[in-house]
């Protein structure tokens, strides 16, 4: 005979009670204890920024300070290239156009770029103006060099 | 561009011996090279701003460059080896040759300057600075002011001004 099923029935002492009462979290520190602190760690770390941000400031100062020290040597060197280049291409244009009527070098057909200007008035133009007898690849590779540094 | 109207210099006038350095070298160098070199790089300068012609400062633009390689040559025969040292720390410590990486060889080289050149590092930002320069080359002119014939003639000085009859346009300001 198969032993009786047994009823399903509370443990022995009964089930436990329901926990519903609140359990707060363990305050370690009190709200103006939080605050002061807040403003501690803050002022702290704002008087860090404070001396970062002068020490980057002089930083930076200091980079352009040796920039500014070279630009005249540079600009020296960069003019008289410059001008070389200009004698060349003049001479380049003159002997390209020599056999067209009326071309005058520098002019379109005579008409020079600025009329009010003087004569000996010299515009640096741009950098096409100066590459204009070179291949492009040349120029494109000066003029984009500073995008592969 | 350049007409045969254009006075260029010749070529021989723009030929002269450049500084051939490195940029590492270069800028290792720069700031005494700026205070050594510091009227030929302000006469330079002025010119260059006051004219804005590349062709008229020439002179000056030679002047420089020889003032440059003058002081190369110096730190050349006396702080050759810290000068290496500085310029190899600053080409290889950083992409932009900064130079807050190479504090302890740039201190180095500072006091060798100091002792055998005796140029003194100025101080961090002495060349972002605004100078007076004095130069015997005259000022260019400046541009007069255009006076036209028929412009409309203004009211005498004492022309008698009473005050507004109905107050100020704007009525917040009485």
């Amino acid at each position: 005979m198969p032993a009786p099923k047994t009823q399903d029935l509370p443990p022995n002492g009964g089930y436990q009670k329901i926990k519903f009462v609140r359990v707060p979290a363990k305050t370690l520190f009190s709200g103006f204890q939080i605050i002061g602190a807040y403003v501690g760690i803050t002022s702290f770390a704002a008087y860090i920024y404070y001396l970062t941000y002068k020490q980057i400031q002089r930083e930076e100062i200091e980079m352009r300070s040796c920039k500014l020290a070279l630009m005249p040597m540079l600009i020296a060197e960069r003019d008289r290239e410059f001008l070389k280049q200009v004698r060349r291409n003049r001479d380049e244009e003159s002997k390209l156009m020599k056999n067209v009527p009326g071309w005058v070098t520098g002019t379109w057909y005579g008409e020079p770029i600025y009329k009010t200007k003087p004569k000996d008035y010299f515009d640096e133009g741009t950098w096409d103006d100066l590459c204009v007898h070179s291949n492009y690849r040349t120029s494109a590779i000066r003029q984009n060099f500073h995008l592969w540094n | 561009m350049a007409t045969f109207d254009h006075v260029l210099p010749a070529e021989e006038e723009l030929t002269v011996p450049e500084v051939n350095l490195s940029s590492a070298s270069l800028r290792a160098g720069a700031f005494h090279l700026g205070k050594y070199c510091e009227n030929q790089n302000n006469e330079f300068m002025l010119c260059r701003q006051e004219l804005n012609d590349p062709r008229k400062c020439l002179a000056e633009g030679r002047a420089v460059t020889s003032c440059a390689l003058e002081f190369f040559r110096k730190v050349k025969k006396t702080c050759y080896a810290e000068f290496t040292q500085y310029a190899n720390c600053l080409d290889k410590s950083s992409g932009d040759l900064h130079f807050k990486h190479c504090r302890n060889t740039q201190g180095v080289l500072d006091k060798c300057m100091l002792d055998n050149l005796d140029i003194e590092r100025p101080e961090y930002g002495y060349f972002s600075r605004a100078k007076i320069h004095h130069t015997d080359r005259p000022a260019p002119a400046k541009r007069e002011k255009k006076v036209y014939e028929d412009a409309t003639p203004g009211l005498p000085d004492d022309y008698p001004r009473p005050p507004a009859k109905f107050g100020s346009r704007l009525h917040y300001m009485m």
